[in-house]
Protein backbone atom coordinates (compact mmCIF):
# COMPACT_ATOMS: atom_id res chain seq x y z
CA UNK A 1 0.00 0.00 0.00
CA UNK A 2 1.36 3.44 -0.90
CA UNK A 3 0.47 6.85 0.57
CA UNK A 4 -2.30 7.55 -1.94
CA UNK A 5 -3.92 4.18 -1.28
CA UNK A 6 -3.65 4.70 2.46
CA UNK A 7 -5.12 8.19 2.21
CA UNK A 8 -8.18 6.70 0.52
CA UNK A 9 -8.59 4.28 3.41
CA UNK A 10 -7.73 6.64 6.25
CA UNK A 11 -11.27 7.09 7.59
CA UNK A 12 -12.34 3.45 7.54
CA UNK A 13 -8.96 2.57 9.04
CA UNK A 14 -9.46 4.88 12.00
CA UNK A 15 -13.10 3.81 12.27
CA UNK A 16 -12.06 0.14 12.39
CA UNK A 17 -14.12 -0.56 9.30
CA UNK A 18 -11.41 -1.92 6.99
CA UNK A 19 -11.36 -5.52 5.85
CA UNK A 20 -8.75 -7.67 7.57
CA UNK A 21 -6.43 -7.79 4.53
CA UNK A 22 -6.66 -4.01 3.97
CA UNK A 23 -6.08 -3.44 7.66
CA UNK A 24 -2.90 -5.50 7.58
CA UNK A 25 -1.67 -3.69 4.48
CA UNK A 26 -2.43 -0.31 6.08
CA UNK A 27 -0.60 -1.28 9.26
CA UNK A 28 2.39 -2.33 7.19
CA UNK A 29 2.36 1.02 5.37
CA UNK A 30 2.04 3.00 8.61
CA UNK A 31 5.00 1.16 10.09
CA UNK A 32 7.22 2.62 7.42
CA UNK A 33 5.59 6.01 6.67
CA UNK A 34 5.85 8.65 9.38
CA UNK A 35 3.77 11.16 7.43
CA UNK A 36 0.76 8.82 7.10
CA UNK A 37 1.26 7.75 10.71
CA UNK A 38 1.01 11.41 11.70
CA UNK A 39 -2.15 11.95 9.67
CA UNK A 40 -3.70 8.85 11.16
CA UNK A 41 -2.90 10.08 14.68
CA UNK A 42 -4.48 13.45 13.96
CA UNK A 43 -7.59 11.79 12.63
CA UNK A 44 -7.74 9.56 15.69
CA UNK A 45 -7.43 12.52 18.02
CA UNK A 46 -10.18 14.32 16.18
CA UNK A 47 -12.44 11.27 16.67
CA UNK A 48 -11.58 11.19 20.36
CA UNK A 49 -12.51 14.84 20.68
CA UNK A 50 -15.92 14.12 19.16
CA UNK A 51 -16.43 11.05 21.32
CA UNK A 52 -15.66 13.09 24.42
CA UNK A 53 -18.65 15.37 23.79
CA UNK A 54 -21.18 15.30 26.63
CA UNK A 55 -23.72 12.54 26.15
CA UNK A 56 -26.98 13.84 27.49
CA UNK A 57 -29.57 11.34 28.69
CA UNK A 58 -33.32 11.69 28.33
CA UNK A 59 -34.66 13.33 31.54
CA UNK A 60 -36.43 10.85 33.87
CA UNK A 61 -39.74 12.70 33.58
CA UNK A 62 -39.55 12.53 29.78
CA UNK A 63 -38.77 8.81 29.97
CA UNK A 64 -41.79 8.34 32.22
CA UNK A 65 -43.97 10.30 29.79
CA UNK A 66 -42.91 8.12 26.86
CA UNK A 67 -43.60 4.96 28.88
CA UNK A 68 -47.04 6.24 29.84
CA UNK A 69 -47.87 7.15 26.24
CA UNK A 70 -46.79 3.76 24.95
CA UNK A 71 -48.87 2.01 27.61
CA UNK A 72 -51.84 4.17 26.78
CA UNK A 73 -51.37 3.45 23.10
CA UNK A 74 -51.35 -0.27 23.93
CA UNK A 75 -54.66 0.08 25.76
CA UNK A 76 -56.26 2.02 22.90
CA UNK A 77 -55.01 -0.61 20.45
CA UNK A 78 -56.60 -3.28 22.62
CA UNK A 79 -59.94 -1.50 22.66
CA UNK A 80 -60.00 -0.92 18.91
CA UNK A 81 -60.75 -4.46 17.67
CA UNK A 82 -63.35 -4.82 20.36
CA UNK A 83 -64.87 -1.53 19.29
CA UNK A 84 -64.97 -2.58 15.66
CA UNK A 85 -66.05 -6.13 16.25
CA UNK A 86 -68.69 -5.96 18.98
CA UNK A 87 -72.24 -5.09 18.17
CA UNK A 88 -72.75 -3.78 21.70
CA UNK A 89 -70.04 -1.15 21.31
CA UNK A 90 -71.50 2.23 22.14
CA UNK A 91 -69.73 4.49 19.70
CA UNK A 92 -71.85 7.45 18.78
CA UNK A 93 -71.01 10.10 16.26
CA UNK A 94 -73.20 13.16 16.02
CA UNK A 95 -72.91 15.62 13.18
CA UNK A 96 -74.47 19.04 13.15
CA UNK A 97 -73.99 21.15 10.07
CA UNK A 98 -74.54 24.88 9.89
CA UNK A 99 -72.40 26.40 7.12
CA UNK A 100 -73.70 26.87 3.58
CA UNK A 101 -72.27 24.79 0.82
CA UNK A 102 -72.02 21.45 2.52
CA UNK A 103 -73.64 18.49 0.82
CA UNK A 104 -74.06 15.92 3.54
CA UNK A 105 -74.61 12.86 1.45
CA UNK A 106 -73.13 9.42 1.84
CA UNK A 107 -69.61 10.81 1.40
CA UNK A 108 -69.94 13.04 4.45
CA UNK A 109 -71.26 10.25 6.64
CA UNK A 110 -68.46 7.94 5.42
CA UNK A 111 -65.93 10.69 6.12
CA UNK A 112 -67.24 11.20 9.64
CA UNK A 113 -67.25 7.50 10.37
CA UNK A 114 -63.60 7.40 9.24
CA UNK A 115 -62.82 10.40 11.44
CA UNK A 116 -64.52 8.78 14.38
CA UNK A 117 -62.39 5.66 13.88
CA UNK A 118 -59.25 7.80 13.57
CA UNK A 119 -59.98 9.86 16.67
CA UNK A 120 -60.67 6.83 18.79
CA UNK A 121 -57.19 5.59 17.85
CA UNK A 122 -55.15 8.67 18.69
CA UNK A 123 -53.63 9.36 22.06
CA UNK A 124 -55.73 12.33 23.10
CA UNK A 125 -58.91 12.50 21.07
CA UNK A 126 -60.17 15.47 23.13
CA UNK A 127 -58.27 18.74 22.76
CA UNK A 128 -60.31 20.15 25.62
CA UNK A 129 -61.07 17.55 28.27
CA UNK A 130 -64.04 18.12 30.55
CA UNK A 131 -67.04 16.21 31.87
CA UNK A 132 -68.99 19.44 32.05
CA UNK A 133 -71.24 19.89 29.00
CA UNK A 134 -71.48 23.68 29.52
CA UNK A 135 -67.70 23.99 29.76
CA UNK A 136 -67.27 22.11 26.46
CA UNK A 137 -69.90 24.33 24.82
CA UNK A 138 -68.07 27.42 26.12
CA UNK A 139 -64.78 26.10 24.77
CA UNK A 140 -66.22 25.73 21.24
CA UNK A 141 -67.72 29.21 21.48
CA UNK A 142 -64.45 30.81 22.55
CA UNK A 143 -62.17 28.74 20.39
CA UNK A 144 -64.05 28.84 17.08
CA UNK A 145 -67.22 30.83 17.59
CA UNK A 146 -69.31 27.67 17.23
CA UNK A 147 -72.63 27.37 19.02
CA UNK A 148 -72.50 23.69 19.81
CA UNK A 149 -75.12 21.92 21.88
CA UNK A 150 -73.51 19.29 24.07
CA UNK A 151 -76.09 16.88 25.44
CA UNK A 152 -75.74 15.18 28.78
CA UNK A 153 -76.12 11.45 28.28
CA UNK A 154 -74.82 10.53 31.72
CA UNK A 155 -78.20 9.08 32.87
CA UNK A 156 -77.68 6.48 30.08
CA UNK A 157 -74.17 5.78 31.36
CA UNK A 158 -72.51 7.75 28.55
CA UNK A 159 -69.88 10.04 30.06
CA UNK A 160 -68.67 13.24 28.37
CA UNK A 161 -64.91 13.24 27.70
CA UNK A 162 -64.35 16.55 25.90
CA UNK A 163 -64.22 18.30 22.55
CA UNK A 164 -61.92 19.04 19.65
CA UNK A 165 -62.00 20.99 16.40
CA UNK A 166 -62.06 18.77 13.36
CA UNK A 167 -62.58 19.06 9.64
CA UNK A 168 -65.22 17.39 7.54
CA UNK A 169 -65.89 17.91 3.86
CA UNK A 170 -63.34 20.78 3.94
CA UNK A 171 -65.29 22.56 6.64
CA UNK A 172 -64.40 23.27 10.20
CA UNK A 173 -66.27 20.84 12.42
CA UNK A 174 -66.78 20.45 16.13
CA UNK A 175 -66.20 17.05 17.64
CA UNK A 176 -67.50 16.01 21.03
CA UNK A 177 -66.28 12.84 22.60
CA UNK A 178 -68.16 10.60 25.01
CA UNK A 179 -67.28 7.35 26.63
CA UNK A 180 -69.40 4.41 27.67
CA UNK A 181 -67.32 1.98 29.68
CA UNK A 182 -64.24 1.31 27.57
CA UNK A 183 -65.95 2.49 24.45
CA UNK A 184 -65.48 5.94 23.03
CA UNK A 185 -68.40 7.86 21.65
CA UNK A 186 -67.96 10.86 19.38
CA UNK A 187 -69.99 13.93 18.50
CA UNK A 188 -69.23 16.12 15.48
CA UNK A 189 -70.47 19.54 14.46
CA UNK A 190 -69.80 20.62 10.88
CA UNK A 191 -71.07 24.16 10.37
CA UNK A 192 -73.10 24.04 7.10
CA UNK A 193 -76.63 24.22 5.74
CA UNK A 194 -78.15 21.60 3.52
CA UNK A 195 -81.54 20.67 2.22
CA UNK A 196 -83.10 17.54 3.66
CA UNK A 197 -83.12 16.05 0.17
CA UNK A 198 -79.31 15.98 0.18
CA UNK A 199 -79.29 13.43 2.97
CA UNK A 200 -79.13 9.83 1.92
CA UNK A 201 -80.41 6.78 3.74
CA UNK A 202 -83.53 4.95 4.84
CA UNK A 203 -86.21 7.24 6.20
CA UNK A 204 -87.21 6.42 9.80
CA UNK A 205 -89.72 8.22 12.03
CA UNK A 206 -89.05 8.46 15.78
CA UNK A 207 -91.18 10.44 18.30
CA UNK A 208 -92.69 12.51 15.56
CA UNK A 209 -89.42 13.39 13.76
CA UNK A 210 -87.86 12.03 10.60
CA UNK A 211 -84.30 10.64 10.53
CA UNK A 212 -82.20 8.99 7.85
CA UNK A 213 -80.31 5.84 8.67
CA UNK A 214 -77.27 4.49 6.85
CA UNK A 215 -74.72 1.80 7.69
CA UNK A 216 -71.05 2.51 6.99
CA UNK A 217 -67.97 0.43 7.91
CA UNK A 218 -69.94 -1.51 10.47
CA UNK A 219 -71.36 1.60 12.14
CA UNK A 220 -75.00 2.57 12.21
CA UNK A 221 -75.60 6.21 11.35
CA UNK A 222 -78.56 8.48 11.92
CA UNK A 223 -78.74 11.88 10.24
CA UNK A 224 -81.23 14.71 10.15
CA UNK A 225 -81.50 18.39 9.38
CA UNK A 226 -83.48 21.28 10.81
CA UNK A 227 -82.89 23.48 7.76
CA UNK A 228 -80.09 25.47 9.40
CA UNK A 229 -78.13 22.47 10.53
CA UNK A 230 -77.54 18.89 9.57
CA UNK A 231 -77.13 16.35 12.34
CA UNK A 232 -75.67 12.93 11.99
CA UNK A 233 -75.15 10.18 14.47
CA UNK A 234 -72.97 7.12 13.94
CA UNK A 235 -72.60 4.21 16.29
CA UNK A 236 -72.22 0.50 16.72
CA UNK A 237 -75.23 0.65 18.99
CA UNK A 238 -78.58 -0.43 17.66
CA UNK A 239 -80.75 2.16 15.99
CA UNK A 240 -83.04 2.38 19.05
CA UNK A 241 -80.26 3.76 21.22
CA UNK A 242 -79.01 6.04 18.46
CA UNK A 243 -82.43 7.47 17.82
CA UNK A 244 -82.86 8.14 21.53
CA UNK A 245 -79.56 10.05 21.62
CA UNK A 246 -80.58 11.94 18.48
CA UNK A 247 -83.95 12.82 19.98
CA UNK A 248 -82.31 14.11 23.16
CA UNK A 249 -79.92 16.29 21.18
CA UNK A 250 -82.76 17.64 19.08
CA UNK A 251 -84.73 18.52 22.24
CA UNK A 252 -81.69 20.12 23.91
CA UNK A 253 -81.04 22.27 20.86
CA UNK A 254 -84.68 23.29 20.59
CA UNK A 255 -84.65 24.33 24.24
CA UNK A 256 -81.40 26.24 23.87
CA UNK A 257 -82.03 27.98 20.55
CA UNK A 258 -85.83 27.75 20.32
CA UNK A 259 -85.59 25.92 17.01
CA UNK B 1 -58.52 -9.14 33.19
CA UNK B 2 -57.19 -11.51 30.61
CA UNK B 3 -57.76 -9.25 27.61
CA UNK B 4 -55.67 -6.51 29.23
CA UNK B 5 -52.71 -8.80 29.77
CA UNK B 6 -51.74 -8.84 26.10
CA UNK B 7 -51.42 -5.12 25.44
CA UNK B 8 -49.42 -4.87 28.67
CA UNK B 9 -47.06 -7.60 27.47
CA UNK B 10 -46.66 -5.82 24.17
CA UNK B 11 -45.79 -2.48 25.75
CA UNK B 12 -43.41 -4.19 28.21
CA UNK B 13 -41.66 -5.94 25.35
CA UNK B 14 -41.39 -2.61 23.54
CA UNK B 15 -39.98 -0.96 26.65
CA UNK B 16 -37.39 -3.70 27.08
CA UNK B 17 -36.36 -3.84 23.43
CA UNK B 18 -36.81 -0.32 22.14
CA UNK B 19 -37.04 2.18 24.98
CA UNK B 20 -33.59 1.14 26.20
CA UNK B 21 -32.42 3.24 23.23
CA UNK B 22 -34.32 6.33 24.34
CA UNK B 23 -31.12 8.23 25.21
CA UNK B 24 -29.63 7.99 21.73
CA UNK B 25 -32.98 8.99 20.21
CA UNK B 26 -33.14 11.95 22.57
CA UNK B 27 -29.59 13.13 21.87
CA UNK B 28 -29.96 12.66 18.12
CA UNK B 29 -33.24 14.59 18.10
CA UNK B 30 -31.64 17.41 20.08
CA UNK B 31 -28.77 17.61 17.62
CA UNK B 32 -31.09 17.48 14.62
CA UNK B 33 -33.57 20.08 15.83
CA UNK B 34 -31.46 22.26 18.19
CA UNK B 35 -34.63 22.80 20.16
CA UNK B 36 -35.56 20.84 23.26
CA UNK B 37 -39.34 21.08 22.94
CA UNK B 38 -39.17 20.15 19.28
CA UNK B 39 -36.78 17.29 20.02
CA UNK B 40 -39.04 15.88 22.73
CA UNK B 41 -42.04 16.10 20.47
CA UNK B 42 -40.09 14.37 17.71
CA UNK B 43 -38.92 11.56 19.99
CA UNK B 44 -42.41 11.10 21.34
CA UNK B 45 -43.89 10.78 17.87
CA UNK B 46 -41.10 8.45 16.75
CA UNK B 47 -41.61 6.21 19.79
CA UNK B 48 -45.35 5.97 19.25
CA UNK B 49 -44.84 5.25 15.57
CA UNK B 50 -42.31 2.60 16.44
CA UNK B 51 -44.69 1.07 18.96
CA UNK B 52 -47.54 0.98 16.46
CA UNK B 53 -45.22 -0.66 13.93
CA UNK B 54 -43.47 -2.88 16.47
CA UNK B 55 -45.02 -5.99 14.92
CA UNK B 56 -42.96 -5.20 11.80
CA UNK B 57 -39.71 -5.11 13.76
CA UNK B 58 -37.78 -8.31 13.27
CA UNK B 59 -36.45 -9.45 16.68
CA UNK B 60 -32.75 -10.09 16.56
CA UNK B 61 -32.14 -7.31 14.03
CA UNK B 62 -30.77 -3.92 14.95
CA UNK B 63 -33.41 -2.15 17.01
CA UNK B 64 -31.29 0.98 17.54
CA UNK B 65 -30.91 1.53 13.79
CA UNK B 66 -34.59 0.75 13.24
CA UNK B 67 -35.63 3.39 15.79
CA UNK B 68 -33.21 5.98 14.45
CA UNK B 69 -34.62 5.40 10.97
CA UNK B 70 -38.11 6.14 12.25
CA UNK B 71 -36.87 9.23 14.08
CA UNK B 72 -35.10 10.49 10.97
CA UNK B 73 -38.09 9.88 8.71
CA UNK B 74 -40.32 11.77 11.12
CA UNK B 75 -37.80 14.62 11.25
CA UNK B 76 -37.59 14.82 7.44
CA UNK B 77 -41.37 14.75 7.21
CA UNK B 78 -41.58 17.74 9.54
CA UNK B 79 -38.89 19.62 7.64
CA UNK B 80 -40.76 19.08 4.41
CA UNK B 81 -44.01 20.20 6.01
CA UNK B 82 -42.31 23.34 7.24
CA UNK B 83 -41.19 24.10 3.69
CA UNK B 84 -37.50 23.54 4.43
CA UNK B 85 -35.03 22.12 2.00
CA UNK B 86 -34.68 18.43 2.67
CA UNK B 87 -31.52 16.49 1.89
CA UNK B 88 -31.87 17.16 -1.83
CA UNK B 89 -28.40 15.93 -2.51
CA UNK B 90 -25.11 15.50 -0.82
CA UNK B 91 -23.68 19.02 -0.76
CA UNK B 92 -20.25 17.51 -1.26
CA UNK B 93 -21.18 16.57 -4.80
CA UNK B 94 -21.02 20.21 -5.77
CA UNK B 95 -17.58 20.79 -4.32
CA UNK B 96 -16.04 17.44 -5.05
CA UNK B 97 -12.51 17.81 -6.22
CA UNK B 98 -12.15 21.28 -4.76
CA UNK B 99 -10.32 20.12 -1.68
CA UNK B 100 -9.12 16.81 -0.47
CA UNK B 101 -11.37 15.67 2.34
CA UNK B 102 -8.62 15.12 4.83
CA UNK B 103 -6.87 18.40 4.10
CA UNK B 104 -9.89 20.63 4.15
CA UNK B 105 -10.18 22.85 7.14
CA UNK B 106 -7.04 21.82 8.89
CA UNK B 107 -5.53 24.94 10.39
CA UNK B 108 -2.27 24.75 8.58
CA UNK B 109 0.93 25.55 10.33
CA UNK B 110 -0.32 24.64 13.80
CA UNK B 111 0.17 21.39 15.59
CA UNK B 112 -3.01 19.32 15.67
CA UNK B 113 -2.80 19.07 19.45
CA UNK B 114 -2.95 22.84 19.79
CA UNK B 115 -5.99 23.04 17.55
CA UNK B 116 -7.83 20.27 19.35
CA UNK B 117 -7.11 21.71 22.76
CA UNK B 118 -8.70 24.99 21.83
CA UNK B 119 -12.08 23.43 21.12
CA UNK B 120 -14.33 24.78 23.86
CA UNK B 121 -17.36 23.21 25.41
CA UNK B 122 -20.25 23.78 23.03
CA UNK B 123 -18.05 24.43 20.00
CA UNK B 124 -18.71 21.02 18.50
CA UNK B 125 -22.46 21.45 18.76
CA UNK B 126 -22.20 24.95 17.33
CA UNK B 127 -20.12 23.71 14.40
CA UNK B 128 -22.38 20.69 13.84
CA UNK B 129 -25.32 23.03 13.58
CA UNK B 130 -23.67 24.71 10.61
CA UNK B 131 -23.14 21.45 8.71
CA UNK B 132 -25.56 20.54 5.92
CA UNK B 133 -28.01 17.93 7.16
CA UNK B 134 -26.64 15.17 4.91
CA UNK B 135 -23.25 15.58 6.58
CA UNK B 136 -24.46 16.42 10.06
CA UNK B 137 -26.51 13.27 10.47
CA UNK B 138 -23.73 10.87 9.48
CA UNK B 139 -21.15 12.64 11.66
CA UNK B 140 -23.52 12.57 14.64
CA UNK B 141 -24.26 8.88 14.16
CA UNK B 142 -20.66 7.81 13.53
CA UNK B 143 -18.56 10.09 15.70
CA UNK B 144 -20.81 11.11 18.54
CA UNK B 145 -22.89 7.96 18.83
CA UNK B 146 -20.49 5.32 17.53
CA UNK B 147 -22.70 3.61 14.96
CA UNK B 148 -21.06 1.38 12.37
CA UNK B 149 -21.11 2.27 8.65
CA UNK B 150 -23.63 -0.51 8.11
CA UNK B 151 -25.97 0.84 10.77
CA UNK B 152 -25.69 4.38 9.41
CA UNK B 153 -26.41 3.13 5.89
CA UNK B 154 -29.60 1.56 7.23
CA UNK B 155 -30.65 4.71 9.07
CA UNK B 156 -30.01 7.17 6.25
CA UNK B 157 -31.09 4.66 3.62
CA UNK B 158 -28.11 4.83 1.27
CA UNK B 159 -25.16 2.62 0.28
CA UNK B 160 -22.16 2.28 2.61
CA UNK B 161 -19.96 4.00 -0.01
CA UNK B 162 -22.17 7.09 0.20
CA UNK B 163 -22.00 7.01 4.00
CA UNK B 164 -18.21 6.93 3.77
CA UNK B 165 -17.93 9.84 1.38
CA UNK B 166 -20.42 11.93 3.36
CA UNK B 167 -18.57 11.14 6.55
CA UNK B 168 -15.27 12.11 5.03
CA UNK B 169 -16.57 15.44 3.78
CA UNK B 170 -18.66 16.05 6.88
CA UNK B 171 -15.64 15.58 9.13
CA UNK B 172 -13.49 17.81 6.97
CA UNK B 173 -16.16 20.50 7.06
CA UNK B 174 -16.58 20.13 10.81
CA UNK B 175 -12.85 20.43 11.30
CA UNK B 176 -12.82 23.54 9.20
CA UNK B 177 -15.61 25.09 11.27
CA UNK B 178 -13.92 24.15 14.54
CA UNK B 179 -10.72 25.70 13.25
CA UNK B 180 -12.58 28.92 12.55
CA UNK B 181 -14.11 28.92 16.02
CA UNK B 182 -10.65 28.37 17.50
CA UNK B 183 -9.38 31.38 15.58
CA UNK B 184 -12.36 33.41 16.78
CA UNK B 185 -11.48 32.51 20.35
CA UNK B 186 -8.01 33.77 19.58
CA UNK B 187 -6.33 30.55 20.65
CA UNK B 188 -5.06 29.80 17.19
CA UNK B 189 -3.57 32.45 14.97
CA UNK B 190 -4.77 32.99 11.44
CA UNK B 191 -2.79 30.78 9.12
CA UNK B 192 -0.20 32.97 7.47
Amino acid sequence: MNCIEFEARLHPYVDGELEMTDMAAADAHLAQCAECQGRMEQERQFRQLLRRQPRESAPPEFRALIRARVRRSARVAAIRPWLLGTAAAAAVLLVMSLLPGLRPGQALITDLVSKHITYTQIEQPAEFASQDARAVEAWFRQRAGLRVTVSDYSPSGIRLVGGRLAEADDHKAAYVLYEKGHTLMSVFLVPASAPAAALKGTRVSYRGHDYLTLERKGYNTVAWTDGKAVFGLVSMLGYDALLECADKLRLDRAQRFGA
Amino acid sequence: MLEWARPGDRSREFEDTALVHLDILYRSALRLTHNRAEAEDLVQEACLRAFRGFHRFNPGTNCRAWLLTILRNEFLKRLKKGGHEVLDSDPGDRQRGATSATDAGRPRGHPEEEFLQTVLHGDVDRALKALPLAHREVVILADLEGLSYKEIAQVVDCPIGTVMSRLSRGRAHLRDLLGRLAREHGYVKEPG
